[in-house]
């Protein structure tokens, strides 16, 4: 601490925990949640939350049973709000994977603290999306088909098929989130085993602990073990939503068929998902008053990703219409007149105006340190998303080759009940996670707590000093 | 070989050892292989005995009312299984006959087709098959709305007829000698029963009915207001196409009309002319034509130049021009018209009178009965309640009636006020003859028995003749044999009359006529129209689809798009962009329309090309009976001028401002300057066929077997008239999907026609193109699928699998024709019992969730290839002919091997018109169109 008060005001890095917090009493502050009976606000939130989520529930009952003809897919529309959620969801979940990984990687302390719960909203986040690629097909009861298993018909699945890497993109991204967040969870669980006096937690916690009793060789696999499977998740980040961009940009729709996709969708995917999380970690922090560990500082510098997203999304927007002129081809020139003068010109100019234009509201600090400024934007993002595959889907297949073939696009009251239901079901998996599992990673937290680290001036910090490796 | 019976070698035996003796029992079948008895009940025999029992159980399904279901112990010798038969017969419609051939698998029919003899199958014929099995069929005789046998109804029906009261018959037209032969004897029977023949459509004068287009010598044509390529006539599609060959000799199409019709979008030259100024255009033509075009002025709304044109054409053409009238138009018209072919000395006019019995006109018929002339009524196969514009009338007036008759197919409007009704056979379960276009007389012969306790009409009225004591025949089939004895088969014909009989039942068409001479009769005068009134003007024309209604159950029918204006599902009223602007109106709107004391609300539909002024409505919707029917578009048979003309004037129109989607296949997409559908003037340069170079691509090349299919659509040819689509649809199961699916964008058409309008949207330009799965050979649609379930084969057909598929539909997305076509509900459930016998038994039926499209009719192919090689010869081109091909009256599609440098398709598809569509994208599609041709007058574009 002494060193860094040598440091001119300016250079100083913020505290990423305020007041004072010791180890213990962040366990006390943190660990205890999952051992109090919640609130009734949390009952009353999660009573209607899942209310939202059954309805969905009901209404993919609903198209099972019918069809997909209760939703408002036609031909040509042949995707829609299906295909809208699916990517929806998994660019949510990229937030947590960059916030965790990558982050992780670069030592950026600022993650410690809100990493676990990015992570569970990428895993919550992949589960709806996953949902979605199931009951969009004709025959979900044969949607199995899609892996390649061995089978007595000697049939193969198409590798040819970009759906199919989709598959294994996201059945991989599930896998390595999955692991990722629970061997992150392990110390903490073992916490709240040692802590726990209640009859049948403790079990189930000596159980999920895995026998960690933070031992010194315990200490070192893990390490090593996060250490890889924050490797891997890097990569994911980057692939992923590259994949889920190939099922457009490998195809022949005009609007879709563009070298942009791979690096615009994950730059989108980054953008949906921290504006999800700034959201939501508004209000755990606020309910679970956790302003110590969640500070101002940690919402600004997310703010700041947005804001850089942001302008990095204007520059694609600017380049598809780039790319529609200097093409000269008149296919797609005429979709992106459709994006913004078409049928849905509106929602193009939402997507613009949600995308581009209010985030820049975040340029200013008083914007980026005020809830209201701040969720205005998250809100205006995440909507904006969900429109900026809205338009690249349904713009791009309503009117493509054969004017013949043209046609409108009208959801059911069933697409928005099953948007609806997969957000209802999100956040009941965000309630429970709350309340049953520490949303912040208390041993992370403690290596950035004042004093928990022995501080050594090295040169390159002097040069640098920015730049600090914590460990 | 003599057996002995004592020799103890065993008679049958099952290896040599056996035979020989030397096997024991533990030789080559050990005991227990066979599981012997064994007391109790073993695990094996228990499910031997639990599955026979449930398919025995399930066998009781089948047990219909103590008709025993045998299997063939000895096969008719025409039916093998898995192979259809096709029978000659002949479709009949308002007195109009059409020879067309019938195919049956195992005894029932499924598809009905042209006739080599007797040309291509109309439209109408095509989809009557649903009519067969239409769930909605009366399936035993009804009084009083109970069920009752037969001979208890005739019986009653006898008793009515001895009771000497008068009575009255009301038919439908027909073309058949031997039914009017027979109602002829049977007025005579009954000197108290008055014959009226009902159709409810406007037609054209009694006089000039008879005279047919005949187009083989046509230069110029003129058609003013006359729809001939709708597919009703497909012989006029056929002669037409072939006058529309590129060349020297290629006809030019003059049409000057009221509404956007599909003549009016293959002209060469189109002219907007309200239907009440058609009179008035005809004469002052002919006059033009007498004078030299200088003397007389164009008629206003025609541009002069043009006018100077069209008069200096006809002049030029003579006896080689041809005027047409469209039928609906008033009779001032019809008059002016043929004042004008008679000028011209036409060669384009053949004169093929119909038989028809002498009979009552409508009015008389209704003064009488209003005056409660008649005992009794007794109606056959027509719908004066319904299709009539004095359906009103009639119902009041039949009040007054005691005894009221009805036989028919499906109960309606007029079998709503009747007391005894008497189901009919369906066409394809009756015998029958016809006066068939050419000279010919054609056969109707049943294709498969009743479906149910129905009766020919023919055989009900020959056995009230019998009951008489006037008639000898035991049915009417015996009847029309008789007959056929004595008047059809030529005296002293060489071969014995019950071959003779059999060969026309083979052929389905015996040729008869001795040319008739025309009666010159004079023109006759006409008085000039009166002045119009203001308000618009609203032609009302037989829908093409439902006709004048008795289609309307009929839901290939009902989802067939209008060809112009794409709308499905009911009758919209047309209107011109300028009213529609002008009253603010957009399409969908509800509008009150008054005519005279009769309205109608309904949505109006923007027609481009719509004469300003001039309103279009289709007559045949607005049904009150059949499940399909009911409620279906808005009846406008009240709206019919009374002197039975279809066009009303003084019309007003007022906006409600309500609004109903109109279910649509297409909007009014222009083509937006995008290559799509090449259209060229002929005698320009072809500019096609280029052949772009082959872009490259990353995947190799396609590896055909012998063959690889392909196929040439030329749209030179091609006027549009759906035929095909309907064919397709009856070929291969496809499903209707109802208004509220095809509204949502959901028809499952494997092959549509695309209509893009191009120039002014006030009197555009419209071209039609056939499109349905172009088989490409790079096909983008199967390298997405992630289950393999499209894929190529080695013929170069992209196939489907069904049962692969899992419903991604990303292939549909993938598709830059979009012709593929997904089942977003389980669209069959619809279907009622005896329709499911109406699918063809080579096609799969698709569930839901699984996608499908055009498969070049690959059941026909594997049939002629089983052909093929049963004759123990290579295929050869034209052996195989997808129904589309089949059923196109225009000749406009070939299909054939592109790897037999002799076939059609090869020959064709080098055409310098021929282009592929999107070509630019790389996917090598397997069809080639030809570029349609335009033969305006050089610099006389209008």
């Amino acid at each position: 601490m002494s060193d860094q008060l040598t440091l001119p005001e300016v250079l100083r890095e913020p505290a990423l925990t305020m007041g004072t917090v010791t180890p213990g009493s962040l366990d006390d502050q943190v660990l205890a949640f999952p051992e109090r009976r919640p609130p009734l606000k949390w009952f009353v939130a999660i009573a209607c939350t899942s209310l939202i989520a059954a309805i969905g529930m009901g209404f993919i009952g609903y198209t099972v049973a019918t069809g997909i003809g209760v939703w408002g897919n036609n031909s040509p529309v042949f995707w829609a709000f299906d295909i809208i959620n699916f990517v929806f969801w998994v660019g949510i979940g990229h937030a947590g994977t960059l916030i965790s990984a990558i982050l992780f990687i670069f030592r950026k302390r600022w993650r410690n603290a809100i990493a676990r719960f990015a992570e569970a909203m990428t895993i919550f986040a992949v589960m709806c999306a996953g949902l979605f690629p199931l009951i969009h097909v004709g025959r979900p009861w044969l949607a199995f088909w899609l892996f390649p298993y061995p089978n007595q018909r000697a049939l193969w699945t198409n590798f040819r098929s970009p759906l199919l890497w989709d598959v294994f993109a996201v059945s991989t991204y599930f896998a390595v989130s999955a692991m990722f967040w629970y061997l992150g969870l392990v110390p903490d669980i073992a916490s709240l085993r040692d802590r726990t006096t209640c009859k049948w937690r403790k079990p189930i916690y000596t159980v999920l602990a895995v026998g960690w009793r933070g031992a010194g060789s315990h200490w070192q696999h893990y390490e090593k073990a996060y250490l890889l499977l924050a490797g891997l998740a890097t990569g994911l980040v980057l692939s992923v939503h590259s994949v889920v961009s190939f099922d457009f940009a490998t195809s022949l729709v005009p609007g879709w068929h563009m070298t942009i996709f791979p690096p615009y969708f994950v730059v989108g995917a980054i953008f949906a998902g921290f504006a999800m999380v700034v959201m939501v970690l508004i209000v755990v922090r606020e309910s679970m008053d956790l302003q110590n560990l969640i500070t101002d500082y940690h919402l600004e510098v997310m703010n700041k990703v947005i804001l850089g997203m942001s302008c990095l999304m204007g520059y694609a927007y600017l380049m598809e219409g780039f790319t529609a002129w200097y093409s000269q081809n008149e296919y797609l020139h005429h979709t992106f007149i459709n994006i913004i003068s078409g049928t849905y010109g509106w929602a193009g100019w939402l997507t613009i105006a949600c995308n581009v234009v209010i985030p820049q509201l975040l340029w200013f600090k008083r914007c980026r340190t005020s809830y209201f400024w701040m969720i205005l934007v998250a809100v205006g993002v995440t909507v904006g998303m969900w429109f900026e595959r809205f338009v690249i889907i349904v713009i791009s297949l309503h009117q493509d080759y054969l004017p013949s073939a043209w046609r409108i696009y009208k959801p059911t009251l069933v697409d928005f009940g099953i948007l609806f239901g997969s957000l209802g079901l999100f956040f009941t998996l965000v309630l429970i996670f709350a309340r049953v599992l520490p949303v912040i990673a208390t041993t992370e937290v403690k290596g950035i707590l004042p004093g928990a680290q022995p501080w050594t001036r090295r040169s390159s910090c002097a040069a640098h000093p920015w730049r600090e490796w914590s460990w | 070989m003599d057996l002995n019976p004592l020799d103890p070698t065993p008679r049958q035996w099952r290896s040599l050892e056996e035979r020989a003796g030397l096997c024991d029992e533990q030789g080559e079948f050990p005991a227990d292989a066979c599981e012997a008895p064994r007391p109790g009940v073993s695990r094996r025999n228990f499910l031997q005995l639990m599955g026979a029992s449930a398919a025995l159980a399930a066998t009781v399904a089948c047990d219909r009312k103590g008709v025993p279901l045998v299997p063939y112990t000895r096969r008719p010798t025409e039916v093998v299984p898995g192979v259809s038969n096709l029978y000659a017969s002949t479709f009949s419609e308002a007195g109009r006959a059409y020879p067309v051939l019938v195919r049956t698998r195992e005894g029932r029919p499924i598809h009905v087709s042209g006739h080599d003899l007797g040309g291509k199958a109309p439209l109408r014929a095509t989809a009557d098959l649903l009519g067969l099995y239409d769930p909605d069929r009366l399936r035993g005789p009804l009084a009083d709305g109970k069920a009752i046998a037969w001979d208890k109804a005739m019986e009653r029906l006898g008793q009515e007829c001895r009771s000497g009261k008068p009575l009255l018959l009301v038919t439908g037209a027909s073309a058949s000698p031997t039914r009017l032969h027979l109602l002829r004897e049977l007025t005579q029977a009954l000197p108290g029963l008055d014959l009226l023949v009902s159709e409810g459509l406007p037609k054209a004068p009694e006089d000039l009915r008879a005279w047919k287009p005949r187009l083989d010598q046509v230069q110029v044509m003129l058609s003013l207001g006359a729809d001939f390529l709708t597919g009703d006539d497909p012989g006029l599609i056929e002669a037409y196409a072939k006058r529309r060959e590129p060349g020297e000799a290629m006809l030019r199409l003059w049409v000057a009309e009221g509404p956007m019709s599909l003549t009016g979008a293959n002209a060469d030259h189109r002219l907007l002319l309200r239907p009440s100024r058609v009179a008035a255009f005809a004469t002052a033509l002919g006059a033009a034509l007498r004078e030299g075009p200088g003397a007389e002025p164009a008629p206003p709304e025609v541009d002069a130049r043009l006018w100077k044109a069209l008069v200096q054409e006809l002049r030029a053409a003579g006896p080689r021009a041809l005027v047409l009238c469209g039928a609906v138009l008033p009779e001032a018209a019809h008059r002016a018209v043929h004042a004008l072919n008679r000028q011209l000395g036409t060669l384009g006019l053949v004169f093929e009178p119909e038989g028809k019995p002498s009979g009552l006109v409508p009015a008389q018929a209704l003064v009488r009965l209003e005056a409660g002339h008649y005992g009794g009524v007794i109606f056959w196969g027509c719908n004066p309640l319904y299709a009539s514009s004095e359906a009103g009338r009639w119902k009041k007036a039949l009040a007054r009636v005691p005894f009221r008759c009805w036989m028919g197919l499906r109960e309606d409007e007029t079998s709503a006020v009747c007391s005894l009704l008497l189901p009919e056979h369906h066409w394809l379960e009756a015998w029958g003859d016809h006066a068939a276009p050419g000279g010919h007389l054609a056969l109707q012969q049943p294709v498969v028995g009743a479906l149910y306790d129905t009766r020919q009409g023919e055989d009900v009225l020959l056995a009230l003749l019998r009951g008489l004591g006037k008639a000898s025949s035991p049915d009417y089939l015996t009847y029309l044999k008789e007959r056929w004895r004595r008047e059809v088969q030529v005296s002293g014909a060489s071969v014995p009359f019950d071959r003779y009989f059999e060969a026309a039942l083979h052929d389905g068409l015996v040729k008869v006529a001795s040319p008739i001479h025309p009666p010159q009769s004079p023109d006759r005068s006409f008085p000039a129209p009166g002045p119009v009134p203001a308000g618009f003007e609203l032609l009302l024309e037989p829908d093409r689809r439902v006709f004048d209604g008795r289609y309307g159950n009929n839901g290939w029918l009902q989802e067939l798009p209008e060809p112009v204006s794409k709308t499905v599902w009911g009758n919209p009223l047309m209107l011109s962009l300028e009213d529609a602007r002008r009253l603010s109106l957009e399409d969908g709107d509800l509008v009150r329309m008054d005519a005279g004391a009769e309205h109608l609300e309904l949505p109006v539909c923007i027609q481009p090309g719509q004469t300003p002024g001039v309103l279009s409505l289709a007559l045949g919707y607005g049904r009150a009976h059949g499940r399909v029917a009911k409620g279906v578009g808005f009846n406008a048979f009240p709206l019919l001028d009374p002197s039975g003309s279809g066009l009303r004037l003084g019309v007003e129109l007022r906006r409600l401002g309500s609004r109903r989607e109109l279910p649509r296949t297409q909007g009014h997409h222009r083509l937006a300057g995008r290559d799509i559908l090449r259209i060229q003037e002929a005698g320009e340069t072809a500019h096609g066929n280029h052949h772009a170079h082959e872009l490259p691509s990353l995947y190799p090349p396609q590896v055909f077997g012998e063959q690889r299919w392909g196929m040439v659509v030329d749209l030179n040819r091609c006027v549009g008239c759906s035929t095909c689509v309907l064919a397709c649809q009856s070929e291969n199961n496809i499903p209707i999907v109802g208004p509220e699916q095809v509204a949502r964008g959901r028809e499952m058409h494997w092959l549509r026609i695309d209509r893009y309008y191009d120039g002014d949207p006030a009197n555009p330009r419209a071209a039609h193109q056939p499109m349905m799965c172009q088989h490409c050979d790079h096909a983008p649609c199967e390298n997405v699928c992630p289950v393999n379930a499209t894929n190529h084969s080695p013929d170069g057909l992209n196939q489907m699998v069904y049962n692969r598929c899992v419903g991604t539909r990303y292939c549909a997305n993938n598709c830059p024709y979009k012709v593929r076509r997904f089942n977003f509900l389980e669209f069959n459930n619809a279907k009622k019992e005896p329709e499911l016998l109406a699918h063809n038994p080579e096609v799969t039926v698709r569930p839901r969730g699984v996608m499908e499209k055009c498969t070049f009719c690959i059941q026909r192919i594997q049939d002629a290839r089983v052909r093929a090689k049963l004759e123990k010869r290579p295929l050869k081109d034209g052996d195989i002919t997808p129904a589309c091909v089949a059923a196109c009256p225009a000749g406009a599609i070939v299909f054939g091997d592109l790897k037999d440098p002799h076939s059609r398709v090869v020959h064709l598809a080098e055409d310098p018109r021929g282009y592929k569509v999107l070509e630019e994208l790389g996917v090598r599609p397997a069809i080639t169109y030809l570029a349609a041709l335009r033969n305006p007058l050089r610099g006389g574009k209008s």
